[in-house]
């Protein structure tokens, strides 16, 4: 479902909650106004009837004769009152409630003017009364119970809707609460998915992300960031070859002068082999065709070595022995070193603990060192390479020390930085962004120590073999 | 015989080899060293006419032997070879009075023409 329409959805659920709310509360009010109004009206009709049997007792027990006047004046009033609040009344006590204290009221009426006209006639007092209370006490009573019921029933209404509107709001909650689980977890969750690779793309690895792919915006996000790291991760891999180019040219004087060798060699056995051919033994012949042969060897190792340096290689992690990955590391540059006038210097620690890495990268990663060493020192400097076991216990440290120039301070924490160069346009500034993210993935880190004129170090930390792979 | 002496000192072995053979097949006495220290201690007890050393060494290079040898003895002809033939090190080897310069590969019948004019200049 398109985020879109989530939102929408969720927000017309959100109003159809409120709605209903207010509906449920305008439909509460409206009867309980009604009741309270009906309520003001029977306490009106009830004072009233009140001030009827006043004025009965009046002339039962001081024969007040005004009284039954009075008495018929206020029950006029009263049909009157009545009447002119019927729909209102009914509305709230219904129509058989309504007729029965209409009923109540015309008894009383009845009585009464039955009273007045016995009394002129002078007739027994007793036996008035005994007509006139009951249907005056019957009239009370009906409306009191009715208010009562009423009062009752206004505070029932008040009641219901305190727990509706509670109801309610516990009901808009919960509205909020699933429609954030079902709309928005899902959507924060594929948002974190994304944050998560942002980050690792930042660190260096290009890793898609993985899983269902919502079809929804973002979704549509997701799938351009994956082809963003696809493109990404063949640009670095083509920066990386281009890099690995780059510093082969470096390697090449040093080539020159290591295949210069067994080529003199090979050269001086022919010559000699021709120039003395007649005299030699056959165990001598022998012994200068396979010096020959022996040198061939030799000169097919260096291209192999250079060959196997400058190929793309997939991934090939092996227990290794640091002094050993050091040691074919320097004969890469070798002469490159002794071409440059500068000297090595070798401190391996005996016996140190293997680690797992792809020799290769860890290889390419000290070339990369050891050319940037040869480049910072001028002829006569000297290049140190040390092999520790980390004071940690842990890791296997590797040195990489020269006496040359040093970096600027303000140039330090730049240094691991991709395309940054303090070669100008001799360096692509990728040598050590490339070393730092191989480290990074054997779990190692890569630091440097630095001062001017004296000279920079460069640590490497590689964790020691444990037994578990990666 | 013709008994002149020659000290090699090369860290390739193959190099002192084959001068031995091929200088010996004409009366030469070849030595050869494949460090230079041992080569310096033995001009101490020994009298060579030519030295043919290479440039870049392990303990102490070339121009060292060159600079020791012309110091200490100015007579014995010096020849360098390297394998990596700058510029720079030519002229190096040359204002250090070096008395030939080869690059490797290099021409055994170039270097015997070497030692014996060398040797002609030196009688």
């Amino acid at each position: 479902m398109k985020l879109v329409y989530k939102i929408t959805l969720a927000n017309a659920l959100g109003i159809i909650a409120i709605v209903l709310v207010a509906a449920f509360s305008y439909h509460d009010f409206n009867l309980l106004l009604a009741k309270l109004r009906f309520v003001e009206v029977a306490d009106a009709l009830n004072a009233s009837f009140l001030e009827m049997r006043l004025s009965e007792k009046n002339y039962f027990l001081y024969n007040d004769k005004a009284a039954f006047n009075q008495i018929q004046k206020m029950i006029q009033e009263n049909y009157l009152t009545i009447e002119s609040m019927a729909p209102s009344i009914i509305k709230v006590i219904g129509k058989d409630n309504f007729e029965k204290l209409q009923l109540c009221l015309k008894r009383y009426d009845n009585a009464i003017s039955k009273a007045v006209k016995e009394a002129e006639h002078n007739k027994d007092t007793l036996k008035i009364e005994e007509q006139v209370r009951p249907a005056g006490r019957a009239l009370r009573l009906f409306s009191e119970r009715i208010v009562k019921a009423e009062r009752r029933e206004v505070n029932n209404i008040i009641s219901a809707s305190k727990k509706t509107l509670l109801s309610f709001f516990g009901l808009i909650i919960l509205v909020a609460i699933l429609s954030n689980y079902f709309f928005f977890s899902r959507m924060f969750r594929n948002l974190r998915r994304i944050e998560r690779t942002a980050n690792s793309i930042s660190e260096g690895k290009f890793v898609k992300i993985r899983g269902k792919i919502p079809d929804n915006e973002l979704g549509s996000a997701m799938k351009a960031i994956n082809s963003m790291c696809e493109e990404l991760a063949t640009r670095h891999e083509q920066l990386i070859q281009s890099k690995k180019l780059a510093s082969l040219g470096t390697l090449t004087a040093g080539v020159a002068h290591e295949l210069g060798n067994p080529l003199n060699n090979i050269s001086m056995v022919a010559q000699t082999y021709l120039e003395l051919a007649t005299h030699l033994s056959e165990e001598e012949k022998t012994e200068y065709v396979q010096t020959i042969l022996d040198e061939t060897e030799r000169i097919r190792k260096i291209v192999q070595d250079l060959l196997d340096f400058s190929r793309a290689k997939e991934k090939d992690f092996k227990i290794c022995d640091v002094n050993d990955v050091v040691l074919r590391s320097l004969k890469l540059v070798k002469n490159t070193i002794e071409v440059s006038g500068l000297k090595t210097s070798l401190e391996l620690t005996d016996d140190l603990p293997p680690v797992y890495v792809d020799e290769d990268k860890i290889r390419e990663v000290l070339v990369n060192l050891l050319t940037n060493a040869i480049h910072a020192t001028p002829p006569g400097g000297n290049i140190i390479l040390r092999t520790n076991l980390a004071p940690d216990g842990k890791n296997i440290t590797i040195e990489v020390e020269d006496t040359g120039k040093g970096i600027p301070p303000e140039f330090l924490e730049h240094i691991f930085d991709p395309f940054f160069s303090t070669k100008g346009t001799e360096g692509t500034g990728l040598g050590l962004s490339i070393s730092y993210g191989i480290i990074k993935k054997h779990k190692g880190t890569i630091e440097v120590k630095s001062k001017v004129g004296v000279g920079t170090t460069f640590t490497i930390k590689l964790p020691i073999y444990t037994g578990e792979e990666g | 015989m013709n008994g002149y002496k020659i000290m090699v000192i090369d860290d390739e072995n193959v190099v002192g080899k084959m001068i031995k053979s091929s200088f010996g097949q004409d009366g030469y006495i070849v030595e050869a060293f494949l460090d230079a220290k041992p080569a310096l201690e033995r001009l101490k007890e020994e009298k060579f006419d030519v030295i043919i050393t290479d440039l870049k060494m392990k303990d102490i290079d070339g121009m060292e032997v060159l600079n020791r040898v012309k110091k200490e003895a100015p007579d014995i002809k010096v020849i360098m070879i390297t394998a990596f033939a700058s510029l720079d090190a030519a002229v190096e080897a040359f204002r250090k009075r070096v008395d030939d310069f080869f690059a490797k590969p290099v021409k055994i019948a170039e270097l015997k023409a070497c030692v014996k004019r060398l040797l002609e200049e030196k009688n």
